[in-house]
């Protein structure tokens, strides 16, 4: 009894991260699906998410503001505004000039943009580790009294809720809306579809911008789960998504969602009946293995390359 | 500027007396080296403000052997390079003592040089091991090392008399010395290790861990590390309903803990080098410094002070300002000073150096522990 409670709790864990992984890990795909490129700056677009929360918050609070769906409620919208203009802003000035040109020209342009964005986080919000404040505490619990006790935080249940309801939007967006299927036909061919009299521009902006936002949700959720952010806060969480999305097949949407949450399992397994120094190296094991016998991810469509 | 005329007070009174006496009072030079510029340099200020204290007070006692004492100040800024440069420099200026250097980094590669030079130096500051590993023995410290803190939490451990204990560390150099200290030191008075596990620095999700030592159901959780880490620790732990007391080095006690854990880094134990100017025996010394204008309380200053008291008393009993039968002196005398009464081993290590443990408050303010 006491061994299944403990193996839930480490799934729920594992669970709750890898949502927020998977979360990220659609602006990875989504770019990638269209233009062919791993958007290196998208790390720092989560982390300017995650600041940007953290400044709404503090200036409620200065307020007096402390009605906490109003708090979260703005916290969520400013950080998905300033991340969206962010993203959008990433593609215009390091993407759009250098798309077309051989594909080691817009990398180093993304790598520099991350440097760039980490840099000036450094500058504006100093280098420190910053606390973010526990907006919401408490937490189920299940089993007997003075054992082990499966306990589900409220915060926990909150970033299922929210991811959720993300997901489902982003897929209702790309499978019925006009968008959404713009963005469908110009991942299958671009050209092609610039000839059919879509604005191929604006689908690539918009994949940006609607990456960035979920980044910036998942920035503000993971913010308060972990309790502090500083300016390298986007380099390893972007990394895992980044391993994410080629774990379920990079340029597939529910692919990014799978790897997302087997990723997030699989570490917090590891943590939990290994140790935590074999993390990582259970994660990063896991790709290697998965791309030498599927190489185009779980749900990778075989036939990516283009010519 | 007041240095300068302080040193040409200095220059005149001896010559005054060189005349008037009629015999050679010659000047020991005391070489001070340490950071005045660069990212450390407040703690440089700590330095300099105490040995200029140190030698101010002696020279005012009368010397040492009836000869004044002569600091001779350099910049190291904490930088190996720079401080190499400013070793070669102490030697040329005729400098047989020296206290510094500050960092560790930088106290290595000099003492080489003052090692090759036969210059004796006390080092008020540098805690790394190494230092004193090398079979030197013209090198001391007037500061404990980061080795003996591990065991001073492992005795304050043992005697609550724990059921179980986790130990968590970083995979640092630093931090998994300290937790493989506590963990030795707690299995050899039999107190049971549940766990002991190293995390990586800079990761932010511990729910795993939190679960793990909740379900190793521990009275302890010592961890060794920084205060990033330790903070979200501390406070996902209280999330998922850990009840343990956490512990942690020196490393975690300052106010970033506060800033991240919030209220979870209430009943946070650290360990911590006492507060030596609020100790009733030095409040003159404190008064002395406050009149000065300066502040004794910071980690470096009374240490610093120290140092050139264990040169100048050394001196004394050795009766020759030699550095090898100096440093001979050092090995086998013991030294009153205001961080307590020094006695060295071989290898120029104090025998002991006092750390206490203090209880951390959710307001950032902390108070010794039962």
């Amino acid at each position: 009894m006491q061994d299944l409670l403990y193996f839930f709790q480490q799934l729920i864990n594992g669970l709750t991260i890898g949502s927020t992984y998977a979360l990220i890990a659609i602006g990875y795909t989504m770019v990638y699906g269209i233009i062919g490129m791993i958007n290196f700056a998208h790390g720092e677009i989560y982390m300017i998410g995650a600041y940007t929360a953290l400044i709404a918050i503090t200036g409620l609070a200065t307020l007096g503001i402390a009605w906490l769906p109003l708090v979260l409620l703005v916290a969520l919208i400013c950080a998905v505004i300033v991340s969206s203009s962010m993203g959008w802003a990433v593609e215009r000035v390091a993407y759009r000039p250098v798309r077309g040109r051989h594909r080691l020209i817009p990398l180093i342009s993304a790598i520099g943009m991350s440097i760039f964005l980490q840099n000036y986080v450094h500058l504006a919000q100093g280098s420190r580790n910053i606390g973010f404040p526990a907006l919401i505490e408490g937490s189920f619990r299940m089993g007997p009294e003075n054992t082990f006790q499966l306990s589900i935080s409220y915060m926990q249940i909150t970033i299922f809720i929210i991811t959720l309801v993300c997901m489902t939007a982003l897929s209702l967006f790309i499978s019925r809306s006009r968008t959404g299927r713009a963005c469908r036909a110009v991942s299958q061919d671009l050209g092609m579809a610039s000839l059919l009299g879509i604005d191929t521009n604006r689908i690539i902006s918009a994949t940006f911008v609607i990456g960035a936002a979920l980044a910036a949700v998942a920035g503000l959720l993971l913010g308060m789960y972990y309790g502090s952010v500083d300016p390298l806060f986007g380099f390893i969480a972007g990394l895992k998504a980044f391993t994410a999305a080629v774990l379920g097949g990079i340029g597939s949407i529910p692919g990014a969602m799978l790897g997302g949450l087997i990723l997030g399992v699989a570490e917090s397994m590891t943590s939990g009946y290994l140790s935590g120094e074999y993390k990582d190296v259970v994660a990063f094991s896991l790709l290697i293995l998965i791309l030498l016998f599927k190489p185009t991810g779980l749900l990778g469509k075989p036939e990516v390359e283009k010519i | 500027m007041t240095l300068s005329v302080k040193k040409l007070a200095t220059a005149v009174g001896a010559s005054v007396a060189l005349m008037a006496a009629g015999q050679a009072a010659a000047e020991i030079k005391i070489g001070v080296a340490g950071p005045m510029t660069g990212p450390v340099a407040q703690y440089g200020d700590m330095q300099f403000s105490g040995t200029r204290m140190a030698i101010e007070r002696i020279n005012e006692a009368g010397g040492v052997l009836g000869e004044e004492l002569v600091a001779v100040e350099m910049d190291d800024a904490c930088d190996p390079k720079q401080a190499v440069t400013v070793a070669n420099r102490m030697v040329n200026e005729g400098v047989r003592f020296v206290v510094g250097h500050l960092c560790s980094s930088s106290t290595q590669p000099a003492s080489d040089i003052y090692y090759d030079e036969g210059i004796l130096m006390v080092t008020p500051a540098a805690t790394s091991p190494a230092l004193t590993e090398r079979g030197y023995d013209l090198i001391f410290r007037t500061i404990g090392l980061d080795s003996m803190q591990g065991p001073a939490a492992a005795d304050y451990i043992a005697a609550q008399n724990p059921e179980r204990v986790a130990i968590v560390h970083d995979k640092q150099q630093y931090g998994e010395g300290i937790a493989t200290a506590v963990r030795d030191t707690l299995e050899d008075k039999g107190v049971a290790i549940a766990m002991f596990e190293g995390i990586t620095a800079g990761d932010k999700d511990f729910s795993s861990l939190v679960t793990k030592i909740k379900q190793a159901d521990v009275d302890y959780v010592y961890y060794g590390g920084y205060h990033p880490e330790l903070g979200l620790i501390l406070r996902q732990a209280r999330q998922a309903d850990v009840d343990a007391t956490f512990m942690g080095p020196e490393g975690v006690g300052n106010d970033g803990i506060t800033s991240i854990a919030g209220d979870a880094a209430e009943g946070l134990l650290v360990t911590l080098p006492p507060a030596f100017d609020q100790k009733e025996e030095n409040q003159a010394l404190t008064k002395a410094f406050a009149e000065k204008g300066e502040d004794p309380s910071g980690p470096f200053v009374l240490t610093s002070y120290a140092a050139v008291q264990v040169i100048a008393q050394g001196m004394e009993q050795a009766g020759s300002t030699d550095p090898f039968e100096v440093a001979d002196a050092l090995r086998a005398g013991t030294f009153e000073t205001p961080i307590g009464t020094i006695e060295y081993a071989e290898n120029g290590d104090m025998e002991s150096f006092e750390f206490v443990v203090y209880e951390w408050h959710a307001d950032g303010s902390k108070t010794l522990a039962e």
